[in-house]
């Protein structure tokens, strides 16, 4: 083999190493973060020795941290968020917060011994990852979840969870296109928010 | 009234109800894309018989699976719905051998010879420990995997949910079933099926009994979550289970993603 050619292989070599890295590279870390956040899931919801209260707090934090709930209380409004009001935007996304809260907030005391296992991730499109997982139950069938993240300014969040196929967030979307439509407004669906969540 | 002429009459009602209650499609271009969307021409009567559906099931069926759960022991309710998911075997065959999907079929043969015999008639699962997981199919999947898009959103009085292509599954998967053929020694078939009907919303009921009542509460609006969560269900039971493609999926963007000052949204500490 010439010099030349010798070179040329390693700058090849080099380049698809590079590549390959930079390809693998979201994905790994998209499980990995993940991981590490169903780590911390269980590891709050086994611990029986926290009040409701500190629960519900330890699972404010959680979410906080691992999901973006601008971006899904976004995309859940649809066409409705470009025709609003800020201000009537401002307090559905502070309502849409809430409301998510209240809705997981019951079910922190049911945790029976789950765990998450991550089985792979590939990306989707330019700046998000689905890393599909299961949940193993402890007497029943493995549950499908699969989770989009998104890396936005150096940080991952979670946008998106889907179980067993059933997206949470075009659960949401399509539900709350009902309500407008039925209520007429964003203003409605900041009432009917308010109610549900006690305000 | 022989439960056959009952459902019938229902029918019939149904259809004729539903010619009659269309909605109007908005004039709004948005409010428009989003009615086609929805698919939903029927609203008005599909909300009708959702209501009644919903106090069908908090009068009878939800009772029913609440002292089925407190009476029958944890086992014998997993017996019986071992018992039932096995009578379901020869309609997933013949839906998977449509599909083309050879090895899903032998599966679910191997399932069903194994569970019928060694598992006592079906009261027992020994293929699932046999690492022979089940699964599911109908004719409405089989047609869809042909390309029949599903249509029409229809809330079917006591079935449930569905579509006119998931509609005439019911009714094939029906004239697919050994078992309503079987059992057919004069005018007890029906006596057969009804009960076996029966005993298999009482199942699935007990079986889903926290998730449903969860969702009622948690949602503003019941009927619509239940659809969308129907469609996108069917939706990836047609795809067995893999993850939909990027096109179907839609992209959770919009224009301002970081908003004016890039800041996330936070619920309060």
């Amino acid at each position: 083999m010439s010099p030349g050619r010798l070179i040329r292989s390693v700058v090849v070599a080099v380049a698809l190493l590079v590549a390959s890295g930079a390809q693998a590279a979201p994905a790994a870390d998209a499980s990995a973060f993940v991981v590490e956040l169903g780590e911390e899931a269980v590891r709050m919801l086994g611990d029986k020795s926290l009040t409701e209260e500190q629960r519900i707090a330890n699972f404010r934090r959680l979410l906080n941290k691992g999901f973006d709930l601008r971006t899904i209380g976004r995309f859940v409004l649809g066409r409705h968020a470009r025709q609003a009001a800020p201000e009537q935007l401002a307090e559905y996304e502070r309502l849409f917060a809430e409301f998510i809260v209240k809705t997981y907030a019951t079910r922190l005391g049911q945790y029976e011994g789950e765990q998450l296992r991550v089985l792979g991730a590939a990306e989707d499109g330019d700046s998000d990852v689905m890393v599909r997982s299961e949940i193993l139950v402890p007497d029943g069938p493995p549950v499908l979840v699969d989770w989009r993240v998104r890396e936005h300014e150096g940080a991952q969040h979670i946008v998106d969870v889907a179980i067993e196929g059933v997206s949470m967030a075009i659960t949401q979307r399509d539900e709350f296109a009902a309500v407008i439509q039925q209520r007429g407004s964003l203003a409605g669906l900041n009432d009917a928010l308010r109610a549900k969540i006690g305000e | 009234m022989s439960p056959r002429t009952v459902f019938r009459t229902l029918g019939i009602a149904f259809v004729l109800a539903a010619a009659a209650a269309c909605a109007t499609p908005p004039a709004d271009p948005g409010a428009r894309a989003e009615f086609d969307a929805v698919n939903d021409p029927f609203e008005p009567l599909n909300r009708a018989v959702f209501r009644f559906n919903v106090a069908v099931d908090d009068a009878l069926i939800r009772p029913a699976a609440v002292v089925y759960r407190a009476v029958v022991p944890d086992p014998g309710q997993i017996m019986v719905h071992n018992f039932l998911t096995n009578l379901e075997a020869p309609v997933v065959f013949a839906n998977d051998v449509l599909q083309g999907e050879s090895e899903r079929a032998a599966i679910t043969l191997s399932r069903f010879l194994m569970n019928s015999t060694i598992g006592f008639g079906g009261f027992l699962d020994p293929a699932t420990y046999a690492g022979l997981e089940r699964h599911n199919e109908d004719f409405g999947q089989t047609v869809a995997v042909w390309g029949a898009g599903d249509g029409a959103y229809l809330m079917l009085p006591l079935f449930g949910p569905s579509s006119p292509r998931d509609t005439a599954g019911l009714i094939v998967d029906h004239f697919l079933d050994p078992f309503a053929y079987i059992v057919d020694d004069g005018d007890h078939d029906e006596w057969f099926s009804v009960g076996r009907l029966a005993l298999s919303a009482v199942d699935l009921r007990a079986r889903h009994l926290e998730e449903l009542d969860e969702i009622e509460r948690t949602s503003i609006d019941f009927y619509a979550t239940v659809r969308t969560l129907y469609r996108q269900r069917r939706a990836a039971e047609i795809r067995n289970g893999a993850l939909p493609p990027d096109s179907a999926i839609p992209a959770i963007t919009f224009e301002d993603e970081a908003g004016a000052d890039g800041a996330l949204v936070r619920a309060a500490e």
